[in-house]
């Protein structure tokens, strides 16, 4: 299982199958490649095994007979070096880090960051490796928390500092590292009745002044947007330690739906460690299309942009449902998106009072 | 005209004489000055130096004084109330010829406008070589009279050019006037600038000041070429393109004591033979006087020149500026990364002669890429800035598929767009205008078609160029690729593992899998030569061979140099070579060198290629353009030849005595035939002691061709008979 740390030998001997790839290819007079699975929607397939979405067997084969790929090759082999040297002195860094460190390689350095995130997720792709294999952390900062739930957090001298993410923390909640593995993060104890994702930090403060987590026995957790690995990571593990559902709470708009499939099923830009990170029994809970109508929402206009990506959805296997593609339709016909806070249109209480109470009710959550 | 309506037409026209806004009327006043201080330059041969100054007046509205001085041949005092007094002065008004004057009334309008809007009179200094003061008076007009008003008439030592020293010759005008200053596309700075680019020969300084004494705007426009124009010569009327009217008038006006002179001496292009079958076609005795022809005679001479087979009017008379110099001139006003221009061949369009050249500059980085392009619009070197929308030039412009060429065209038609901008110089004895405004050019099928024809040729050459360019970036990537990024990653993948390098030279010509060109043009100082050197690399894994062709200047002056390879002549302004066969990983050269071309008239070059495959940097010759270009020359050879052989058996028609031979006296007479010029004696003479290659003291047919194409003989009027 790739959730299961390597040995550095291991991790090594893998980034340098990379390498040797290039260099047999140029032994024979052929410019250099690096094989990649292709990533897009064309090429992921449900694994009925795991519950979720996984890359295919399309690969893409990236050889230096252009200026850019080659550049690419180049700054794999960099990284690749990098890594190498930090797993031999038992260093780690941030992808920013490494993007800065880069400025040092000369004909290798990065354009922008996310050239140097892409050729980490595309080393962890060809080695089956984790980022965390490779000693390198993402910027990006975790979720929030609130609820009565317990945890166990080792910090930074080491000891483990139990939390109970209810009681122990202010308004804004627990903050998730970005390392939510076991070694870092116990699973305690929990009161609760499911789990509630909630896309908007709006939402989740309204859900938290009115009391939600208490009112409803659940943990809201806030995705902020595109939901880090971190956060999807914990909502797997207390939905499947503590076997609880998941309740996504997001806007009506095709990003929307992205957030949920990353969540559900798995991520494109991921789907090779889809199995570690997406939680198959999530449920999306609203704001679905049809709410738009029952509940006489405010709405706005989709953009040529919205009408694009839900096009695009209609064709992406994790949307293949008739549930899905009704949705999807539903919103091509009206034209219309909703964000969750339209829900004030009925006072400040009407989420909590009445709109989550009827959609959990829906899934026998009764409050 | 009555005497006293003078300035009552002035004020009744002032639309069509420049004068109708405020705006416009400051540019009129510049342009008469500027125009008045070429042709004088030109006249005398003197490289002009014009300076313009506008000067805005303290405490008046819109009031401003024009100051233009140049370095020309001065007036002579005798006559300089005349050019600034006197309305429709100046001997260019009947004359048949290229002149800049054909717009405008020239310098006196100034004087009238000045006078009219502000009652104050323009001062003039002028200053002659051989008089060892300047003259210096003010001018008003007597508009009853038609006549100069002159005041504060002085000689002065106090006349000194931008630099302070006295100067030698020129002239200065001073006139206050109403008017308002302005910048921007309809404005005496761009007026200025475009005068300049058709005008390489001059320097043109500007400055606006403000009523504070603040400079608003100012700029110097070198000159950019030691090179007058040719001088213009006057020719006479061609039949083709005459009108009734015209024609009795010129019957009427006649001197002559019979038709037959008339004819021959009236005219250009009437040789002999052809004066006699247009006589008998129009049933008119030759021995009638010509004021004695009757209006229907006239109307039956008029019809039998458009049956009859006349000889085109010579062409020399015409002064184009020549692609080379515009080239100059463009780039000097606008830094951009490509500039093409083209002069065509001179053309005959209703007995005018006409010549068009074009000029398009591409990758201006001061205008923004999404507008219509600039365009620039000239008719014998003068700049037309109003009515753009409705003139000849411009609806060629819009008539070409812009599209093909690399520029934006919304509906494939109109006025492309893009940071680019456009120039249309038309140069005639005789431009046609919409209306008296003379700011738009008519319709004329000829015309419309050369311009198209120039436009078309800018545009290949334009297309090429972003060929090349595009090329030249991915050629120069795959250079980058495989001598850094390429050994950079061999050399870190074997660290890695610990392993040897690879031998990456078949992987090289792997990626390569191409032919490149590159080429370059270099001026070598010492030996006053430019030198063209290319170079086709082979980077496939076979032999390849290829003919190579390369554009050039063709000049008058233009002569190879050095040239090991040899190769031909393909068309014109084209060389082409045959390379050996490049061995793969291996390249082929090809270097010459071009004297008799100026510094900058040649700063790079276009490759085209004969052969199977693409070459990178270099273009696939197009064979039907190359056809179109050789009919054109053979046309043009063929009808040269034709003019030439009937001026031959007009003036070998001379040889009154039949000997075979013409005499000097022969000779003179053979002269004022089709060409109409007068020949001295003592020319004959020379040209007879010159060409006659067999010591009969006479030519012949042949000898007299060779005394035709002679250059020496070409100042005299002969030459036009010659091939060109």
């Amino acid at each position: 299982m790739m959730s299961e740390a390597k040995s550095r030998e291991e991790v090594i001997e893998s980034l340098n199958q990379v390498a040797a790839e290039m260099h047999d290819k140029m032994l024979k007079g052929q410019p250099p490649t690096m094989t990649l699975p292709v990533r897009s929607k064309t090429n992921i397939e449900f694994n009925k095994k795991l519950g979720v979405y996984k890359y295919g067997k399309k690969q893409t084969i990236r050889d230096a007979t252009s200026l850019g790929s080659a550049r690419q090759l180049l700054r794999a082999l960099h990284v690749i070096d990098f890594i190498e040297e930090m797993i031999d002195t038992a260093k780690s860094s941030t992808l920013r880090e490494m993007y800065y460190i880069s400025e040092g390689w000369g004909l290798g350095k990065f354009g922008t960051q996310n050239e140097s995130n892409n050729i980490a997720e595309d080393l962890e792709i060809v080695t089956r490796c984790m980022r965390e294999d490779f000693k390198l952390r993402p910027e990006e900062d975790g979720a929030r928390m609130i609820g009565n739930v317990t945890i166990e957090e080792r910090n930074r001298r080491g000891d483990w500092m139990r939390i109970n993410c209810r009681d122990d923390v202010g308004d804004s909640g627990y903050g998730l590292p970005y390392n939510v593995e076991p070694e870092k993060i116990r699973l305690i104890d929990q009161d609760i009745d499911f789990i509630m994702a909630i896309e908007t930090g709006g939402m989740f403060d309204r859900l938290v002044e009115n009391g939600f987590d208490e009112s409803a026995r659940c943990a809201l957790i806030h995705l902020k947007g595109q939901p880090a690995r971190s956060t999807r990571r914990m909502i797997k593990r207390m939905s499947e330690t503590w076997g609880k559902p998941v309740m996504v709470f997001a806007d009506c708009d095709p990003w929307s739906f992205r957030i949920f499939a990353s969540i559900a099923y798995g991520a494109i830009k991921t789907a090779h460690i889809s199995e570690y990170l997406a939680t198959p029994s999530s449920t999306y809970l609203g704001i679905t299309a049809d709410d738009i109508l029952a509940y006489d929402l405010p709405s706005d206009k989709l953009t040529p942009k919205d009408i694009e990506a839900l096009k695009a959805e209609l064709t992406d296997p994790r949307f293949a449902t008739s549930e899905w593609q009704d949705q999807i339709n539903m919103m091509l016909n009206e034209g219309q998106k909703a964000e969750q806070q339209a829900l004030a249109k009925y006072g400040l209480d009407f989420v909590t009072d009445t709109y989550l109470p009827e959609k959990l009710a829906e899934y026998g959550l009764s409050i | 005209m009555k005497q006293a309506s003078i300035s009552e037409f002035f004020e009744k026209n002032k639309h069509f004489l420049g004068y109708d806004t405020l705006q416009r009327s400051i540019i009129t006043a510049v342009k008469e000055a500027v125009d008045n201080s070429l042709d004088a330059c030109e006249e005398h041969r003197i490289l002009p130096d014009i300076a313009i100054e506008l000067r805005k007046v303290p405490k008046k509205n819109d009031r401003i004084i024009m100051v233009s001085q140049d370095n020309g041949p001065g007036i002579p005092s005798k006559s300089i109330e005349k050019v600034f007094g006197s309305l429709l002065f100046g001997s260019r008004f009947h004359t048949i010829r290229q002149t800049r004057g054909q717009q405008g009334i020239g310098i006196t309008g100034v004087v009238m406008y000045s006078q009219l809007t502000t009652g104050k009179t323009t001062r003039v200094t002028s200053k002659i070589t051989k008089e060892a003061t300047a003259l210096q008076m003010d001018i008003g007009l007597d508009t009853k009279k038609n006549a100069a008003l002159v005041s504060n008439r002085e000689r002065t030592h106090d006349f000194l050019d931008y630099n302070g020293i006295p100067v030698e010759h020129g002239l200065k005008v001073e006139a206050p006037m109403k008017a308002k200053f302005q910048r921007g596309r309809k404005s005496v700075g761009q007026y200025l600038r475009m005068t300049s680019i058709v005008n390489p020969h001059a320097t043109i300084r500007y400055r606006a000041i403000d009523d504070n004494g603040e400079i608003i705007e100012e700029f110097v426009a070198e000159r950019v070429t030691d090179r007058l124009p040719r001088p213009v010569r006057s020719i006479k009327p061609h039949p083709h393109g005459l009108e009734i009217g015209a024609l009795n008038r010129l019957l009427r006006d006649s001197t002559e004591r019979r038709m037959s002179l008339f004819l021959r001496h009236t005219f250009s292009g009437v040789p002999m033979r052809a004066m006699k079958e247009t006589l008998a076609h129009a049933e008119v005795d030759p021995a009638t006087t010509p004021n004695e022809v009757s209006p229907e005679e006239a109307q039956r001479i008029l019809n039998a020149f458009n049956t009859v087979r006349l000889m085109a009017p010579p062409t020399d008379c015409l002064s184009p500026i020549e692609d080379l110099l515009i080239k100059k001139g463009l780039s000097k006003s606008v830094d951009s990364a490509f500039v093409a221009t083209v002069t065509r061949p001179p053309n005959v369009s209703l007995g005018n002669p006409f010549q068009v050249e074009v000029g398009l500059i591409f990758g201006r980085e001061d205008v923004p890429a999404d507008g219509a392009v600039d365009v620039l619009r000239f008719a014998n070197r003068v700049p037309l800035m109003y009515q753009q929308g409705g003139c000849l030039l411009t609806k060629a412009i819009e008539s070409v598929s812009w599209k093909g060429y690399g520029l934006e065209q919304p509906g494939g038609k109109g006025v492309p767009k893009g940071a680019a901008t456009i120039l249309v110089h038309l140069a005639s004895t005789n431009v046609q205008f919409t209306s008296e405004a003379k700011e738009a050019v008519a319709d004329n099928e000829e015309v419309h078609n050369e311009i198209r024809l120039a436009l078309q040729e800018v545009g290949r050459h334009l297309k090429n160029h972003r060929k090349k360019s595009a090329q030249k970036a991915k050629a120069q990537e795959k250079f980058e690729l495989v001598n850094e990024i390429l050994p950079a990653i061999s050399t870190k993948a074997s660290s890695l593992l610990g392993r040897d390098e690879p031998d990456l030279a078949p992987v090289i010509t792997r990626i390569m899998n191409a032919v490149f060109c590159e080429d370059e043009v270099t001026w070598d100082k010492e030996a006053k030569v430019h030198r063209c050197r290319i170079k086709i690399h082979n980077y496939t894994a076979r032999p390849r061979a290829y003919s190579i062709l390369a554009q050039y200047p063709e000049t008058d002056t233009a002569t190879f140099v050095e040239n090991e390879l040899g190769g031909r002549r393909e068309v014109k302004g084209i060389w082409c070579w045959k390379l050996d066969t490049i061995p793969p990983g291996e390249a082929g050269n090809i270097e010459f060198s071009i004297q008799g071309l100026e510094h900058n008239d040649w700063n790079a070059t276009e490759v085209f290629f004969r052969g199977s495959g693409d070459i990178i940097g270099a273009s696939k010759i197009d064979e039907g353009i190359l056809e179109q270009i050789r009919t054109e020359e053979e046309i043009a050879t063929k009808k040269a030849l034709e003019e030439s052989n009937m001026a031959l058996d007009d003036a070998m028609g001379h040889d009154v005595d039949n000997s075979g031979d013409l005499d000097a006296d022969e000779l003179q007479k053979a002269m004022m035939g089709p060409i109409g010029e007068r020949l001295e004696h003592s020319d004959a003479e020379e040209a007879i002691a010159q060409h006659d290659v067999d010591d009969s003291g006479t030519l012949d047919r042949k000898e007299l061709l060779d005394a035709t194409q002679s250059d020496a003989l070409r100042q005299s009027g002969l030459g036009e008979w010659g091939d060109e």
